[in-house]
């Protein structure tokens, strides 16, 4: 580190650089129907060089990649290179943040774990969850990363931060005497909780057992829709990314400070914060990858527009104060309480091929591969069907969930209620 | 062009850790990969210069003791060889209970082969300065085409690939390129804003580069169709699908479900189906990195197979799946050449490459004119697979109605295709005489591990439900 400083610090052309490293060991288990397959260890350092220069009042950037095995001659060379190309590029100019040092730990229990220990539990974890008749896990992949990751930059900045996280990809299979289905889990988690992993499993397994029992309706269904915390994050993030300062700067944002998400809402009104941790959240780091310091930016109030966030340059070019690229995303939650969720009709979705958001075509839909039909008496495990409507439509009168869920980098309503979808 | 100087320096070491580890496993092969890929970006207001996201450069060592497979990744396999084969084995030292779940039987092959392959190209012989005037040329000529144009973004994007493959047996190298020309135009005519994009691609920068004009025409005619577009009454249609359409259809809603690692898991219902009809006779479906060159093609795969050219439906039967190395060893069949890494940091799985519907001997105005009442479907979105339901869910940008035989001025966007994958197959009722690869896309296998493929084939006529 100390000789690409040197190295970089030598070349007057340089006006500032960033450089960033991240290294990422992991361990990871591959079964199949059970039996282990493959073991996997991974122990990579990627490093990522930006050089600046300051020409005819713009800025230039351009980036190259070191590897072990680059030598200090092949460094010089890069570096030469980088500024030639910075020298092409001439965009308005930005300051990196500068002057700020630390460490950081996003809180995580993996570091009390050899990792092929703490694999070997996940997989018990998994496993243990298995103990439906006639259900089984056809593929389970378990990964366990530990990132460590630091940017450094010419204003001396110079951070690092620790983190882990953990993904199971598990599916849940039934075998019936007519036919055999599956559903797609992917269950990603910083904290290991042994019960919860359990149970996030076995919930699949439940489900996939009512998939095997599901049929395509033969009777027309209009009723409310249910989504869940998945399909929400897909809602939450459309919004979210649209206002990011990035999309605001290329003139590809649908909507402005002060304009409504909701026309007339008349149901629970959208309220959207960022940020930069989230307990429980995989996606939770100390700063950016500008090296930033990560708080939180409220976008979206009563379901209108209050604020923008992103980065540093792209900030400074909206004269806006650089919120940093923040990874968490929290909603809030709504005026739905449990019973909301049990009226009858409704369709509750529980597994899709993935939910459509579009919100320049103003349409919201997709494909179901699970949903339960309450019908005021039963519930029905219904499959065959798809959904689509209006976007505009549907965000007028819905309702959110009293209750907080987690997935990934989303933290708001477990579920929601949507009118105006069309089932077909 | 020329293979990594890097990988040639390793190569000896590379043998070397082959012999050192052959010493306690009975399966040992090493990847080195060393891949370039750059962006050249330009938009209204901004423009650089990047490394692609593709860029890697480090190697996966394969093992096997006949009970396991073993993977290690890493930067670098120079230095103290014996010392790196004590900490990769010691690494593997898993606990009994690990061990007692051994999926065991494995039997990897090592069939020698020497052989060096490149593709030739151009890249070279541009500079980023010519590179950064045509993505210049190309916005200000999005700019300029008409006022509703409130951003125009060129891109053009390089991929330089280098691949070294070693085992006890084997010793191959390669080395391609594949190159993007991307634009994209945020534009509002009406009160609604549109996005659109679209993109070139080949092996040869030149090619690249002259092609790239033609998008700014197409984008506008994309914008303006968007513009107009209202929502599709959801319903079953006749439909007829752009070659785009047919390869999303190929590749999401079949070729997923023939990737033969999941024949493995029991996750293909395509397994069941073997030597059946699945699709219509008239249909006949291939992959390969070595059936088309385009973006899924390679010389060989990333567990040292050749690339190959599957036929997988032949005349509506279900022929055969494709297949990565270990999957095949599982299934005591031969690996197809279609076992893929995301990096050299990730596993290899059986993965697509380029996917495609032969052509037929339609006439794409017969085809039109043979439908009362449908949709001529444009231009891929997304789609998700379903390997062991056959679900479908596909996305197209766009549709036209088709009333009486003939294209309407009624646009439609999106559009969702959705149904069940044997019903849409066997629904193909007509094929036209042209054909089309699409090589600009990304696949991932489920929601992680992204590859580069290519997909396509002629127009379909089908019927599904759209929504």
């Amino acid at each position: 580190m100390n000789t690409m400083v040197k190295l970089l610090e030598a070349d007057s052309r340089v006006s500032g650089y960033k450089i960033n490293i991240h290294r990422k060991e992991t361990c990871e288990l591959f079964y199949i129907h059970g039996k282990l397959e493959t073991v996997r260890r991974t122990d990579n350092c990627e490093k990522e060089v930006t050089v600046y220069v300051d020409h005819d009042g713009f800025k230039g950037d351009a980036q190259f990649h070191v590897y072990p095995s680059t030598t200090e001659e092949q460094i010089t060379a890069l570096i030469g290179e980088a500024v030639g190309k910075a020298l092409l590029i001439s965009n308005q100019d930005y300051s990196l943040p500068g002057n700020e040092t630390g460490e950081y730990t996003v809180d995580s229990n993996f570091s009390d774990y050899e990792p092929a220990d703490l694999a070997s539990l996940i997989a018990d974890a998994v496993f243990d969850a298995n103990t439906i008749a006639g259900a089984s896990l056809n593929s389970v992949e378990i990964f366990i990363s530990k990132h460590t990751e630091t940017v450094l930059n010419s204003r001396g900045l110079h951070k690092t931060q620790q983190r882990y996280d953990a993904m199971v990809e598990a599916i849940p299979t039934f075998n019936g005497a007519d036919q055999s289905v599956e559903l797609y889990e992917q269950y990603n988690f910083a904290a290991f909780d042994r019960g919860n992993i359990t149970d996030e499993i076995a919930g699949k397994l439940q489900e996939v057992k009512l998939r095997y029992e599901a049929v395509t309706p033969d009777f027309a269904l209009d009723c409310p829709v249910v989504l869940n915390k998945l399909e929400l994050s897909e809602l939450f993030w459309n919004i979210a990314e649209d206002l990011n300062y990035r999309s605001v700067y290329a003139h590809s944002n649908l909507r402005s400070k002060g304009e409504m998400i909701q026309s007339d809402p008349t149901g629970d009104k959208i309220g959207i914060t960022m940020a930069g941790q989230i307990p429980g959240c995989i996606s939770s780091s100390g700063f950016d990858s500008d090296g930033l310091s990560l708080g939180t930016a409220r976008l979206v109030d009563e379901g209108k527009v209050v604020g923008y966030y992103g980065g540093n340059r792209y900030g400074q070019y909206l004269n806006e104060t650089p919120t940093g690229n923040l990874g968490c995303l929290s909603a809030d939650t709504g005026s739905a309480d449990e019973a909301a969720f049990t009226a009858a009709p409704m369709l509750e979705v529980i597994s899709m091929s993935g939910l459509q958001v579009d919100f320049y075509s103003d349409y919201i839909g997709g494909e179901i591969r699970l949903a339960y039909y309450h019908d005021g008496e039963k519930i029905l495990p219904v499959t065959g069907v798809s959904i689509s409507g209006s976007l505009t439509e549907v965000l007028k009168d819905i309702r959110f969930s009293e209750k907080t869920a987690i997935y990934d980098g989303y933290c708001g309503p477990e579920k929601a209620i949507l009118d105006h979808l069309k089932i077909f | 062009m020329s293979f990594s100087e890097f990988l040639n320096s390793r190569r000896s070491d590379a043998k070397a850790l082959v012999c050192e580890l052959k010493k306690d496993f009975c399966y040992v092969s090493i990847l080195g990969s060393d891949i370039k890929s750059k962006s050249v970006r330009v938009d209204r207001s901004t423009s650089n210069i990047s490394t692609g996201r593709d860029t890697e450069c480090g190697f996966v060592i394969k093992l096997s003791d006949g009970k396991l497979i073993y993977e290690y990744s890493l930067d670098d396999i120079a230095g103290d060889i014996p010392a790196l084969a004590g900490h990769i084995t010691e690494s593997f030292r898993l606990n009994a209970k690990l061990m007692d779940a051994a999926v065991g039987d494995l039997n990897l092959t090592d069939e020698p082969l020497v052989q060096s392959f490149c593709r030739p190209s151009d890249l070279h012989d541009f500079s980023d300065d010519q590179i950064l005037d045509v993505c210049i040329k190309n916005r200000d000529a999005l700019l300029g085409a008409s006022e509703y144009v409130l951003n125009a973004f060129a891109v053009i994007s390089s991929y330089e690939v280098s691949k070294l493959f070693v085992s006890e047996n084997r010793e191959l190298d390669q080395n391609f390129v594949w190159i993007n020309g991307n634009m994209m135009a945020i534009y509002r005519e009406t009160e609604k804003l549109v996005q659109v994009y679209d993109g070139v691609y080949g092996d040869q920068m030149g090619g690249v580069i002259a092609d790239m004009p033609s998008l700014v025409e197409k984008l506008l005619h994309k914008a303006k169709i968007l513009t107009r577009a209202t929502p599709i009454t959801p319903g079953v249609y006749d439909v007829i699908t752009d070659p785009s359409i047919t390869g999303l259809i190929a590749h999401e809603a079949f070729g997923h479900g023939v990737e033969m690692d999941q024949f493995v898991k029991d996750r293909a219902l395509a397994k069941k189906y073997v030597g059946e009809y699945v699709a219509s006779p008239i249909c006949n479906m291939r992959d390969g990195a070595a059936a088309v060159v385009s973006a899924g093609s390679y010389f060989f795969d990333d567990d040292g197979v050749l690339a190959g050219d599957t036929q997988i439906i032949k005349d509506g039967i279900l022929v055969t799946g494709i297949s990565d190395f270990a999957s095949a060893a599982q299934l005591g069949t031969a690996p197809t050449g279609n076992g893929r890494r995301e990096s050299s940091r990730r596993k290899a799985y059986s993965r697509m490459t380029n996917t495609f519907f032969e052509k037929g001997t339609d006439k794409l105005e017969d085809m039109i004119a043979s439908i009362e009442h449908g949709y001529m479907l444009f231009d891929t979105n997304n789609g998700m697979e379903d390997p062991k339901n056959w679900a479908i869910q596909c996305v197209a940008e766009y549709g036209i109605e088709i009333r009486d035989g003939k294209l309407t001025e009624n646009y439609v966007s999106p559009v969702v295709m959705s149904g069940y994958v044997p019903d849409l197959l066997k629904s193909i009722s007509m094929i036209s005489d042209d054909f089309v690869i699409t090589g600009s896309g990304m696949c991932g296998k489920g929601y992680k591990e992204w590859v580069r493929v290519s997909d396509g084939g002629p127009a379909l006529k089908v019927k599904v439900k759209l929504g």
